[in-house]
């Protein structure tokens, strides 16, 4: 899996273009939900593609630019849910409230994860973030006062006061707008991630861990530091989550969601900047129009994500460059 | 509650995290690869067993030893499916390639075996046995005997064998110890098909105490983590004593201060070891 994905030419010329597509990709997207015919299905699946698609980044800035596998982000996604139930229904907080307790709870749980990971070996590390997401399952289902086994429903529409005016996702529409610009901003985030010295140092020991060693780096710090700025994304797609679905319940810990994280994630190719917003796509569109029953959509989801590593480690995107490469 | 029954308590659960655990034990320690499946296995061995029993009408040592087979020729598959990746040693991919089988095992044994929970009929589970005040059946007194022979029998076979030594230098080096004359890919199926039968032999014993869901998957399993790593990856000796500690752990801890948080305990303690000593106990 060492693949390094090669910068496309026309990406690093010229700038002015290139903003241009972007600016114009992003009103395409923002008005795609009445591209597709303003239905409320057709915004409520967006809306749960956007959201879904920023819970996946958390899992890729991880597995693609560190080379590692958290399996304990649905406990980030959970956090981020349950803060938002909490607050907003115990004490009416607003969203924005909520959305920096969820930031700061997501961060103090990575970095007490990240920290007593830290002198261990990789894969301990992927035990114990598997681990940490049961047990804090555990912890849901049986404490009442954040909600129990039965969760907490209910939740009130978001609520973003914005200077004089306020804003209020009531229904999928309202909220459409939301995911929208949090979904932008996970890609910005990302983005620029990318090219920062965290995630040049993070692919640097992915790929050469001697060189980064030479440099004097220190991969566990590395991993640490990664580890702990994936978390508030993952949680601050849970935190949208909430205020969608109404509901936060133990559910938000079912390997369903890790299984999805990973396969949204290898499907098209690891280090694409869309690659994980294409995979979720494909895979929402497949859970929600054509639907083969739970039980059969676990087996295309398992399958998927296995065949696709096996067969096709760098992704529908390697595949497709293959097969454009061997026609010339 | 006496403290008598709470010993008595955590060396049955004890032993039953041990012989889950001994398939991962062996795979992990002893050919380095690891597999997020195990719990799905876990389930889809009781579920043969149960499927033998009550639809078959199979005795319960046959019913044993067709979730054995069963489990082995599944194991062949997936290890055969993941050669590629096993002998370039990409854990990455592994863990993830094995958690999303796990994903499919558990779809198409709900699809199999629809979505009730079952018990397991014909079994010792219901043996009990009353000495003075305190209880326990004979399927818990089998699961430890079981238990104790496995983990005798691996560690002679491991240790003083020439196969024993042969598995440790494919895990050490497969491409080396390929140009010795030994076929890692088939010590790697070997590894995986004992994982597999081990991990059926295990829930054949032990699922009988408590009804089984085809859902139930990692969550039944993720004392297998804490043993498996308390132990200190791959020890068999370590394994075995972390096991039956954790057990006893979990015996007091859900008598004496809180049943419904066993786990978050066990973790919590697994996270202060892994502060204290990253390698595990049984490293000095």
């Amino acid at each position: 899996m060492t693949v390094i994905e090669s910068q496309t030419p026309s990406r690093t010329n010229s700038p002015l273009p290139r903003a241009v597509i972007t600016l114009v990709l992003i009103a395409v997207g923002f008005f795609l939900p009445r591209l597709l015919g303003g239905t409320s299905v057709a915004y409520s699946t967006l809306t749960t593609i956007a959201i879904f698609a920023v819970m996946c980044y958390g899992v890729d800035i991880v597995l693609s630019y560190l080379g590692e596998v958290s399996l304990g982000h649905t406990l980030f996604w959970a956090i981020g849910g349950y803060t938002a139930a909490n607050l907003s229904v115990k004490y009416g907080l607003d969203g924005w409230t909520t959305a920096l307790a969820t930031i700061a709870f997501c961060l103090a749980a990575a970095l007490f994860l990240g920290a007593v990971t830290l002198r261990t070996r990789e894969f301990v590390f992927s035990l114990v973030t598997y681990a940490a997401a049961v047990v804090a399952y555990e912890v849901a289902f049986n404490w009442d006062a954040i909600g129990g086994s039965d969760g907490i429903v209910g939740i009130a529409a978001l609520k973003l006061p914005l200077g004089v005016a306020t804003f209020s996702g009531a229904s999928q529409e309202d909220l459409w707008p939301v995911a929208f610009a949090l979904l932008l901003l996970t890609l910005a985030f990302i983005a620029r991630f990318r090219r920062s010295r965290l995630g040049t140092t993070a692919l640097m020991v992915q790929m050469n861990p001697a060189l980064a060693a030479s440099l004097g780096v220190d991969p566990r710090k590395v991993r640490l530091a990664v580890f702990v700025i994936s978390a508030p994304i993952t949680g601050l797609a849970g935190w949208l989550y909430a205020y969608q679905r109404a509901y936060v319940g133990p559910d938000m810990f079912e390997s369903y969601f890790l299984v999805m994280m990973l396969t949204a994630v290898v499907l098209i190719g690891r280090r694409i900047l869309v690659g994980p917003l294409i995979g979720t796509a494909l895979l929402i569109a497949q859970q929600n129009l054509l639907s083969l029953g739970g039980d059969w959509n676990k087996i295309i989801l398992g399958s998927v994500l296995a065949i696709v590593l096996i067969f096709w480690p760098t992704g529908l995107a390697g595949l497709f460059r293959r097969f454009s490469k061997s026609k010339f | 509650m006496n403290v008598a029954q709470q010993i008595i308590n955590g060396l049955v659960l004890g032993s039953g995290y041990a012989c889950i655990a001994l398939g991962w034990t062996i795979l992990l320690g002893v050919a380095r690869l690891v597999n997020f499946a195990h719990g799905q296995l876990y389930m889809l061995g009781a579920f043969v067993t149960w499927f033998a029993i009550a639809k078959i009408g199979l005795p319960y040592p046959v019913a044993i030893l067709a979730a054995m087979i069963v489990l082995a020729l599944l194991g062949a598959l997936m290890q055969t499916a993941m050669m590629r990746l096993v002998m370039t040693q990409n854990l990455t991919s592994l863990m993830i390639v094995t958690l999303g089988l796990g994903y499919v095992l558990q779809g198409g044994s709900a699809l199999l075996f629809g979505g009730n929970p079952q018990t397991l009929p014909g079994t010792l589970a219901r043996a009990k046995v009353d000495l003075g005040p305190l209880w326990f059946t004979w399927q818990d007194v089998l699961v430890l005997a079981v238990t104790l022979a496995l983990y005798g029998v691996v560690w002679l076979f491991t240790q003083k064998t020439r196969y024993g030594s042969v598995i440790r230098a494919v895990a050490e080096d497969p491409k080396l110890a390929e140009l010795f004359g030994v076929n890692a890919r088939v010590v790697y199926l070997l590894v995986f098909v004992f994982e597999c039968s081990a991990v059926a032999l295990g829930a054949a014993l032990v699922a009988p105490r408590s009804p089984i869901l085809t859902s139930m998957g990692f969550n039944e399993v993720i004392m297998t983590f804490v043993v498996v790593v308390l132990g200190g990856i791959g020890s068999i000796g370590g394994a075995l004593l972390a096991g039956l500690g954790l057990g006893l752990f979990t015996a007091f801890f859900g008598a004496f201060v809180a049943p419904a948080y066993t786990t978050a305990a066990a973790f919590a303690l697994l996270l202060a070891l892994l502060v204290i000593r990253p390698a595990g106990l049984a490293t000095k």
